[in-house]
């Protein structure tokens, strides 16, 4: 842990057009830490990152590696000086295998050809490294995501890599991927590598990281040793501010004889969900908790029409529908902002109007449409009311930060005044403040009478906002529990053991 | 003044600026060369204005309306390759429905064996289920556009020739050779057919939200069923318009050689659809889509064929000529180009403040 | 639990399935031939061995074609590019009179060249290669036409040699060699051919370039940042397919001994069709040299059962084509459905 320095960057300074994205940053990395990056979306974690791998050059400072400047041109200019990147969204090749997703560009050769035998072989031995016991010949689509992550982390590493560089590599795992990951990367720092480690989640930073850097609008916060700082602190000088707004919400406030607005009985898609029956009030927000693959995001996508339930009956507002689309479920007044915001959420290329008047629009019907006036009176109220940062509404979705493109589709289902309303992770990926002001919204929703389903991975913020907690497990619900007189050790516990 | 310079800018980046301004260009030299290149003149006997500018729009007629289905396909990130060969489809159906049995009517001659709405009727419905064949193997069995379509690309000029055995019929009948070569309004009827098309398919699209729903899944299909638009109704629909109009085309396509051609009728039309949109501005990985700049673009194919053939320049030419000039419109309209020419732009207009 | 690689899991590894579908349905066809028309000798050697004689230029066209797709690109200059190679070929022996190899040289500078520049445009001006490849076609064309409008027959001693040449299949019978009847022959289109395929498996499976063809068509993006040397491979793969173009020029001016300004019209589309039915996916990243041999096979096989059938019209070929086309994208989409999707 008192390793010498083997990255010194100083004065870093970095200048877009308008902004300066970093202002004057020190960092170091030492020689076997795991150093953990933090900081708001925009704050320049990743502007550094990319300083370091050499995807932006640098306006002025110096990056030093171990003590001689360095000055690389691109990824692999960095990856030859042994700096390799891990990017979020994992920048492999699906169609090639495990084994050559590691050593294409470099596979070892023998009489001019390509030595499969030895690829396959030295990838084996690296996979099981990692506790993987794979067919590394096996094309890499063929495996999960966290099964990738690790392949990308293994051609990472197999460079001979002094530094590697770890870009919100846990957004997509479950907890035991992520333990996986954990271990590897201690086993890493270990053998003297130096890792940084990008991630939104605190919980991750306190249970790796040796050190932790905060970065804030371009400007260095500060380095502090892992024990040096409590969460409170921590997120204080992130953000800048004290995080009352966080912590100051109030779940809604459901009066006992509330109406149910939606009821599911022994939904199920003939597949991946069996048997699922749940309730939800007028202006109640019940949480759905559950390990990633437990079943919260398939029984939304049933709810909501995205996939068909085979059997079972769904209820809104007391009359049974026929949810067989999106569609049908629009025509229901349900609304859904799907997990992953840029598959199936945002659509980038088209402005923040046509974004937010579609769900409206689609449930009119092609034949009835808004006048430009309208779409743009629309955009303009969600606009103010929901404060997304932007010049004006013809603005292309595709360019906005990930918060304001959740309060986009926020505002797209919002604008249909729905009954019920699904969120699916609505606050992963985003900064803090913007998560706040997010749960904000959901719950000022709620005590405008909507329903509210909400999912997401981090227990902290279903406990904050859920009135009931479905916890889920195995792909079934395994209990319900109150959400203003339950700990997150009582949902972990359930978690981990199955019902109460 | 911000405004203003961000606004050369942007002009500078739009695709359909340039592709106005390369057919203005084109015309420009054709000017230059001979002044009497804009000249039109009125025939008594036919009733129709002459003259170059008239020729390039009447010939362009069948790329102008298979394009407008084709903008839309291409705004949905596909492509469909079939549009030639339905074609020749619709043209052997219409010469087969007006020389039913040719050996009973063995003389061609102004009459038809069956009645004259069919011979309209018939190849247009059964290119618009060409049309809605391909849109289903697209829409709902998920195949890739550019292979779906290429089975009927393949297989329609098979079937063209089977309908008729192989052979070639010519016709005489009289309200048949109204639709290639009669007129309307002192003009070819195959420019007030264009033109009722592309008014009929830009009110479809812009008066309604059909085009704004075609955007958006031919930008992200899967965001767009979840945001409730049928998105396979969609792309059934803009298959099954784009079948139509071929079928369209390709009876303007007989009336005018009164004739079906199995072989050679609507030949590489596809190409030179899919080329019209693309120069037209309209981005072939989907999304917005241009109507006005894909029937400038497909005047600017048909501009330089006619430049070729009245500056008398030997004919052998004008494929080759023809490859130039979009080569040169083409690297004019690429990302990196225009990148610069935006650039330089904004720094002009930046040094003018 | 191990799951190690086995011969079993490298028998069974589903990127090969495409493959053994084009291999199958082939076997299929032929044998079901070889019921309805046995008796006629579609059975015979001699029948197999024409399949690639009729076909060879077609082939080796789709090795640089199954490269060009597996970039995730396509190519639609190939059969414009090879007609014109047929121009240079014969417009050069018989109206300049220069030497058929002055001829070929230039037509693999004009082919490569294209290619070269091609690939260039689609890469560094990031133009779509289906536009760019189109305009590449209509130049091609363009120039094929001025060269001349009318069909040129080719005599030169070197070319009819070449066209000639052909090593007899033998058999051995009563103690010596004879030749097997009906006789059958390989020329040099089929030993190209071949040799072209043997050629671009190797540099699919062993080089370092040919892998990179593969990262590419799996992710662009992914490959740039993996540092591999993704507008170099590209600009290199049009051009080799620039070259196979050349060959099958080459290799159809043999065929059919002259060179005429619209001959193999549409020819990118049947190359195109024998790469999809051999498993290249048109979505890049997928593909293999096997596999465009068996397509070539199957798709010539269609045209020989109609000859064989003698009573159907050759345009019921196209159909045939079509609906082949039609089951091998069905099978293509259920096998990406039902492998994309599951997860160890």
């Amino acid at each position: 842990m008192t390793g010498k320095n083997i990255l010194e960057m100083r004065g870093i300074t970095i200048e877009f057009p308008g902004v300066k994205a970093l202002d004057g940053v020190d960092f170091s990395l030492r020689e076997g830490e795991i150093h953990s990056l933090l900081g708001e979306n925009g704050a320049g974690k990743s502007t550094l990152i990319k300083c370091i791998n050499g995807v932006n050059r640098k306006d002025s400072g110096t990056i030093l590696l171990d003590g001689r400047e360095i000055n690389p041109s691109g990824p692999y200019e960095a990856m030859t000086l042994g700096i390799s990147t891990v990017f979020q969204e994992v920048n492999l090749c699906p169609n090639l295998s495990v084994a050559e997703n590691i050593f294409v560009g470099r596979q070892p050769m023998k009489h001019g050809r390509i030595n499969w035998s030895e690829i396959n072989r030295r990838a084996e031995e690296l996979m099981s490294r990692f506790h993987l016991d794979i067919d590394v010949a096996r094309p890499l689509s063929y495996y999960s995501t966290a099964v990738q992550q690790m392949t990308a982390i293994a051609r990472a590493v197999d460079v001979q890599a002094k530094i590697l560089i770890l870009d919100e590599p846990t957004s997509s795992l479950d907890e035991n991927e992520v333990q996986l990951l954990f271990s590897v990367m201690r086993q890493l720092r270990d053998s003297g590598m130096g890792i940084i480690f990008i991630t939104h989640f605190l919980d991750q930073i306190y249970a790796v990281s040796d050190r932790m850097t905060i970065l804030r609008n371009g400007h260095l916060v500060g380095t502090y040793n892992i024990n040096e700082l409590g969460k409170v602190e921590l997120v204080t000088k992130m953000v800048g501010k004290d995080m009352d707004v966080i912590f100051s919400l109030k779940r809604a406030n459901v009066p006992e004889d509330s109406p149910v607005m939606l009821k599911a009985e022994n939904i199920g898609d003939g597949s991946r969900i069996d048997d699922m029956s749940l309730t939800l009030r007028k202006g109640e927000l019940v949480g759905f908790a559950g390990l990633l693959g437990s079943g919260r995001t398939e029984t939304a996508e049933m709810l909501f029409g995205a996939t068909r339930a085979v059997h079972g009956e769904i209820f809104v507002d007391g009359e049974k529908v026929s949810i067989r689309t999106p569609f049908d479920a629009i025509q229901a007044e349900e609304a859904f902002c799907p997990e992953d915001r840029k598959r199936d959420g945002i659509i980038g290329d088209l402005s923040i109007r046509e974004n937010i008047m579609l769900a409206v629009q689609s449930r009119k019907g092609f034949m009835h449409p808004m006048t430009r006036q309208e779409q743009t009176e629309l955009a303009d109220k969600y606009i103010a009311l929901l404060g997304i940062a932007t010049p004006d509404c013809e603005k292309k979705a595709g360019e906005l930060s990930g918060g304001n493109q959740q309060k986009v589709i926020l505002a797209r289902w919002m604008a249909t005044s729905p009954k019920v309303l699904i969120l699916d992770e609505p606050t992963r990926g985003i900064d803090i403040g913007a998560k706040a002001e997010i749960q904000r919204l959901m719950l000022e929703m709620c005590g405008e009478g909507v329903s509210v389903i909400f999912i997401s991975s981090e227990l902290d913020e279903i406990i904050r906002c859920s009135n009931r907690i479905i916890i889920m497990r195995d792909r079934a619900k395994v209990a319900e529990v109150d959400g203003a007189s339950c700990t997150q050790q009582d949902i972990l516990r359930i978690i981990a053991e199955g019902a109460a | 003044m911000a405004g203003k310079r961000f606004d050369v800018a942007g002009l500078m980046q739009s695709k359909v600026t340039w592709a106005v301004i390369a057919e203005a260009l084109i015309l420009l030299v054709c000017f230059v060369i001979r002044p009497d290149f804009f000249s039109i003149s009125y025939q008594p006997s036919t009733g129709m204005l002459y003259g170059s500018l008239i020729d390039i729009v009447n010939r362009s007629a069948e790329i102008t309306i298979i394009s407008m289905g084709m903008t839309l396909v291409i705004a949905l990130g596909g492509t469909d390759l079939s549009v030639g060969a339905l074609v020749a489809v619709a043209g052997a159906i219409a010469l087969k429905f007006l020389r039913w049995d040719v050996l009973t009517y063995t003389t061609p001659g102004d009459y038809t064996v069956y009645p004259y709405i069919l011979v309209i009727a018939v190849p247009l419905v059964v290119c618009a289920l060409m049309g809605l064949f391909n849109g289903f193997l697209v829409a709902k069995g998920g195949i890739q556009p550019i292979i779906a379509t290429l089975i009927l690309m393949v297989c329609g000029r098979g079937v063209a020739q089977i309908l008729t055995d192989g052979k070639q019929f010519t016709t005489g009948y009289s309200p048949f050779r109204v639709i290639g070569q009669g007129s309307f309004m002192y003009l070819p009827m195959p420019i007030i057919i264009t033109v009722i098309v592309v008014v009929a398919v830009a009110l479809f699209t812009r008066k309604t939200a059909f085009g704004a729903f075609v955007e958006s899944v031919g930008v992200n299909p899967s965001a767009s069923r979840l945001s409730g638009i049928k998105a396979g109704n969609v792309i059934l629909l803009v298959f099954m318009i784009t079948g139509l109009l071929s079928g369209i085309a390709g009876l303007i396509y007989s009336s005018r050689i009164m004739s079906n051609d199995s072989n050679n009728a609507g030949l590489n039309f596809e190409m030179d659809a899919i080329l019209a949109v693309v120069i037209g501005g309209t981005n072939m990985a989907g999304g917005k889509f241009s109507l006005a700049g894909t029937v400038i673009g497909s005047l600017i194919i048909r501009t330089i064929v006619t430049f070729v053939y009245y500056f008398g320049i030997v004919a052998e030419a004008t494929m080759a000529f023809k490859a130039l000039i979009i080569a040169v419109v083409i690297v004019l309209q690429s990302e990196p180009v225009r990148k610069y020419f935006a650039r330089r732009a904004a720094m002009k207009g930046g040094a003018g403040a | 639990m191990k799951n190690r690689q086995t011969l079993l899991t490298r028998i069974t590894n589903p990127k090969y399935i495409m493959v053994y579908a084009t291999i199958g349905i082939f076997l299929v066809i032929y044998a079901a031939g070889g019921f309805l028309y046995g008796d006629k000798g579609f059975l015979t050697l001699r029948t197999f061995v024409n399949l690639f004689i009729d076909n060879a230029y077609f082939g080796i066209s789709a090795v640089g074609m199954t490269m060009v797709l597996i970039t995730g690109g396509i190519d639609l200059s190939v059969g414009a590019v090879a007609s014109l190679t047929g121009m240079f070929i014969a417009y050069g022996t018989t109206v300049l009179h220069l030497h058929p190899l002055t001829c070929i040289a230039a037509a693999l500078v004009m082919g490569v060249g294209l290619g070269l520049l091609m690939g260039w445009v689609i890469h560094y001006l990031n133009v779509p290669a289906f536009i760019t490849t189109l305009t590449g076609m209509f130049l091609a064309r363009g120039v094929c036409s001025l060269i001349s409008r009318e069909s040129i027959d080719i005599h030169h001693p070197m070319i009819d040699a070449l066209a000639g040449w052909k090593i007899y299949l033998m058999k051995f019978a009563d103690g010596k060699w004879v030749r097997i009847r009906p006789i059958a022959f390989v020329n040099f289109n089929v030993l190209l051919f071949l040799v072209m395929i043997i050629i671009g498996a190797f540099i699919l499976q062993r080089t370092r370039f040919g892998r990179n063809i593969y990262a590419i068509g799996g992710s662009e993006q992914s490959a740039s940042l993996m540092g591999l040397p993704v507008g170099r491979t590209k600009v290199l793969v049009y051009g080799f397919n620039g070259l196979c173009s050349v060959l099958a020029g080459i290799s159809y001016a043999l065929y059919v001994k002259s060179g005429w300004n619209l001959s193999l019209q549409g020819g990118e589309l049947e190359v195109i069709t024998c790469a999809v039915i051999g498993g290249t996916l048109l979505t890049g990243g997928v593909g293999y040299m096997i596999g465009t041999l068996f397509g070539v096979l199957l798709k010539s096989v269609i045209p020989a059962l109609i000859t064989f059938n003698g009573n159907l019209l050759s345009w019921w070929g196209k159909i045939a084509t079509g609906l082949l086309l039609l089951l091998f994208i069905c099978i293509q989409r259920f096998v990406v459905t039902s492998t994309g999707r599951r997860k160890s």
